[in-house]
Parts: structure tokens; sequence; C-alpha cells
């Protein structure tokens, strides 16, 4: 049996398409870094963990699936620690850990046309000592990393990314309120327009619909974020929020966020 | 799988392969005795850098820790601003004495350790696993420590957030730990000071009942006369101690200033310092 080109360019679509189809249906994470720190925030439907610490100024969160999303946890925080050990925690930085441990042994599982590439996106947030010296990072399932500053949003397609860091360009919070605000927009949006809506065809645009959810009368669809957050709680979401504080004089620099911080700026979408 | 070299359960000495009995030669007579005050160095330790006295005590909020700010090596004073008491995360404090070079690279393991668990496994270390923890690693110290180099002897103090207080632990040099009901004490100055504790817990009552203005000035004086006892331990007057607290809200210093108002009070009520033989 002949391998072809073709046969070769076939393979690697359809490997994209398997995994671009399970990402599209995955909670988006926010990371915005403003004056006291940076704020990463998604909205999860079961009870599982979305944000995490990976070391000391350090954060990622991730859609995908559960058991890639671990083991790339495991993976970055065995990564930081060993190099936060045997040199200095000073030398522990997102560029070095996204670019030379984990996009390297991501590709090469991409690669690898016997194994199933790892269904995930992730977003690094390394935090300095201001929001302009902060360092984001957003990985793919295929090893392409790409730095960010201020701001950034994994989510289930590109579009939807890009509408997302949109919105929070447009807001450029200063304060936690304002960051969790802009924050909880942003993922509205980066749910609520995962494509370009098409003028005449509103069928082809819904990718909500495909939640089964809604009977059909009314117009389904809408690419207003807050009609996306609404629903999402509705369903029964909870709005999960983590924070590297740059003021805090504690050791440990990540919190995540207790529920009464969140009630006032979940409020308006109650 | 090549993105999980771990065994996920969170064990940091497993992920660098870290063991803390680094060969070293030397002999040197083994050291201290299990007790709540310990004397790991005899100030003949030759080239080792040692940190001399750390105090901890209980207060009604939790616990205070003091420590000199002086390292010497055998009789020569190597550094006078040390730090010996030192965070092993929001509270825990460890106070060290004996070798620094061997306490220093425990405690950067320890924080490794403690935050490596907590982070891989989403759920913090538990009381008795950090102790557990600490033990061990000085029971690998065990044989480097009975030839005469790289022993330690710490101090470890906490708040218990189940319980809701401060609680003091100390060690002895095979990993044993120990809970104190009041105090703790390690280094070079401690035997000297240790009926001491005994005697302000019997006369201005217990420690744990104290508020913090007065078990800090308490544990001050306490070092001050380590200091006029012990050739190794730092006095106050030319370089100000290091005194850290640990409550429900975590770990915070002392400021310089509240520091050395009560520094300057001790040293003047100090009866040397008038009368016919005033220094």
């Amino acid at each position: 049996m002949s391998y072809s080109l073709y046969d070769w360019n076939q393979s690697l679509q359809q490997r994209n398409e398997y995994v671009e189809d399970r990402l599209k249906d995955g909670s988006p994470v926010v990371a915005v870094s403003f004056d006291g720190g940076i704020l990463l925030l998604s909205l999860r439907p079961e009870q599982q963990r979305k944000v995490y610490e990976i070391y000391d100024r350090l954060i990622m969160g991730a859609l995908g699936k559960q058991s890639d999303v671990e083991s790339l946890r495991i993976a970055a925080i065995d990564t930081a620690h060993r190099e936060g050990f045997e040199r200095s925690p000073d030398d522990v930085s997102v560029q070095r850990l996204v670019g030379f441990a984990l996009s390297p042994a991501i590709k090469r599982v991409y690669n690898d046309q016997t194994a199933i590439p790892l269904t995930l996106r992730v977003v690094f947030a390394e935090m300095n000592r201001s929001a302009d010296e902060d360092h984001l990072f957003v990985l793919g399932y295929d090893g392409e990393f790409a730095g960010r500053q201020r701001y950034a949003v994994v989510a289930g397609t590109a579009y939807a990314e890009q509408q997302a860091e949109e919105a929070l360009a447009a807001a450029a919070p200063k304060t936690l309120e304002e960051a969790l605000a802009a924050a909880l927009t942003a993922w509205g949006t980066a749910r609520a327009r995962l494509a370009p809506r098409a003028a005449s065809d509103d069928e082809e645009f819904d990718p909500l619909a495909a939640d089964g959810q809604d009977d059909g009368s009314a117009p389904k669809t809408s690419d207003d974020p807050a009609v996306a957050l609404r629903e999402a709680l509705k369903d029964g979401a909870t709005v999960e929020a983590a924070l590297l504080s740059r003021t805090t004089p504690r050791e440990t620099k990540f919190r995540v966020l207790a529920d009464s911080e969140l009630t006032a700026a979940v409020a308006p979408y109650r | 799988m090549p993105l999980t070299p771990g065994e996920g359960r969170g064990d940091f000495a497993t992920l660098v392969g870290w063991r803390s009995n680094a060969p070293d030669a030397a002999p040197r007579p083994a050291f201290a005795s299990p007790g709540a005050i310990s004397t790991p160095g005899d100030g003949l330790a030759g080239t080792d850098i040692h940190g001399t006295t750390v105090i901890a005590v209980k207060y009604k909020d939790g616990v205070i820790n003091v420590g000199d700010r002086r390292a010497t090596g055998g009789f020569a004073i190597m550094y006078d601003k040390a730090e010996k008491i030192l965070p092993l995360d929001d509270y825990t404090l460890m106070a060290i004495s004996g070798s620094f070079s061997k306490a220093m690279e425990i405690v950067r393991y320890l924080r490794h350790a403690f935050r490596y668990y907590e982070r891989s496994q989403l759920q913090p270390m538990s009381l008795d696993g950090k102790l557990s923890e600490l033990g061990k690693v000085i029971a690998g110290n065990q044989m480097a420590a009975m030839q005469g180099i790289g022993a330690v002897i710490p101090v470890l103090s906490t708040f218990d957030r189940e319980r809701n207080e401060g609680r003091i632990f100390f060690y002895d040099g095979g990993g044993a730990r120990f809970e104190t009901a009041e105090y703790g004490a390690a280094g070079s100055g401690s035997t000297q000071i240790r009926g001491v504790f005994e005697y302000i817990s019997k006369t201005r009552g217990p420690f744990r009942e104290m508020d913090r203005e007065t078990a800090l000035r308490e544990a001050l004086t306490l070092l001050e006369i380590a200091a006029d006892l012990d050739a190794a331990t730092g006095g106050a007057g030319k370089i100000l101690p290091v005194a850290k607290t640990i409550t429900k809200d975590g770990i915070e210093d002392v400021d310089e200033e509240t520091l050395r108002a009560v520094v300057n009070d001790i040293l003047a009520r100090d009866p040397l310092a008038s009368g016919p033989n005033a220094r």
C-alpha cells in the first residue's frame, strides 16, 4: 500500500478536525493582566477545576479533554519545580517553560501518527512587576504557541478567541472589579461568537443550537455575550476565577477567589 | 506518554532525586541529645558556618519566632546579617540552628516540596505530612551530622487552622519530632537560657496567654540573655534581631520600629548599664 502526499495531507486534516471538533464545545478561559495582578477566569459546568497554579508566579488555564489537560499541567509543574529547585525560582519563566519544554513535547505527540493528539488549548500567564511586564502565552494542540501582552483567551475557535481579545482590548481594566467584569464579558463573547455571523443564514451560524436545548421558536441564537453568560449560569455552571496577586505580602501569590468576591460581578447575569 | 515523568503523587524528592545525606568527611563528636533545647554546634566546627540562637514562644494569637543575626565559623564571626527564621509556606516558619549551608538547603527543599505537593495534588499537604517531611530530611542527614558536618536542629512553628492555635515542634538529630506546650529554642545559646523559660512561665504566667508585646519582650530578653552567656550569639545592641509572628492571618514581620523600641528598653534596663561598673 502506497502512502501519497495526498494521504498525508488528508490524515493531517483529519487529526486537526478531530481535535477542533472536540474543542469547540469547551468553556473558554480568559486571562487578564491588570495593576493588582493577573486574573484567570472561566465558567465550569462540572466541579472540575479549570485554572491552576503552576509555580510562584505562573498560572495556567485550559480547555479540552480533562485527561490531557491534567498531563500537561503535571508536566508544567514538574518542569517548573525542578528548574526552580535546581537553579533558582527566578529562572522559571513562562517563555522557557512553554517554548522549550511543553511545546516540543506536545508537538512530538501531534506528529506521532499512531497517537491521538492532545486535545487542549492552554493559556499560561507569568506575573512580573507591572502589567506591562507580564507575559502571557497561548499553547495549542499541535505545539504551536504565541506570546500575548495584557490579555489572552483560549476558546473553541480562533475566531472566538479573536473576538474575545478585542473585547478585552477595549476594556483595559485597572482594578480587580474591572478585570472581573471584563473577563466575564470576554468569556461570554468567546462562547457566543464561535464563527462569524453569516448575514443571511442564521441556521449555519448557530453554534449554540448544537447544545440541544431551546425549542426553536424564538430567535435562538445571539452573539450577545450577556446572553451566553446568562444561559451558562442558568444551566448550573459556576464561575471559577483565580488571582495571582502583585500586592499580597503573603508567600503564596495565587489564590482562588471566593464566591463572595464574585457575587457582585456575576449579579448582572443571574 | 512523554509528558508525565512524575509518579503523580506529589513527591518532590522523587522528582528531583533529592537525598539529604550528602557525603561529608571531617569527623567530629556526635552532637545533641533530644530535648526542648539542643546544641548542635560546639563552636569548633572548623569551616562549617553555624547559625546560633533561635527562639519560638507561643502567645495568645499564635507563635513568635526571634533569632539573632549571627553566623559563626569556629571562633570567627562569619556574618552578622544571617536570616535564621525562614517561612516554608504561609503558615509555617522554620527557625534554624546548626550548619547554615545544610539548613538553607533543607529550607529550599521543603519550600519546594510543600508547594509541589499542593500544586500538583490540588490540596495542601497536611500539617502531619509537613512535619514528617522535615523529619525524613533530618533523619537522612543523620550520618553526615554524626560525622560532624551538616548537623541541623530546627524549631518548626505553625498556625494550626483547624485547631485555631499556634503550635511549636522540635526535632532531635534522628528526625524524631516533639511538640512543645509553650516554647522551643535551638542553637548554641539555647542551653544557657533553658531555665529562664521556666522561670518566666512560672512567675509571669504561661506564654500562650501573653499578648504580642509581652511575648515579644520576653522572647527578646531571652535572646539577649543568650547573647550575654554564649560567645556565639550576637547581641541586639549592635544588630537588631529578627522577629516574626504567625497568626490566623499568616506570617508577619515585627516591624523594625517596634523591635528597636523593645530592644532599646531591654538594654536600658540592663543592670550593667548603670552603676559603678556601667558599660
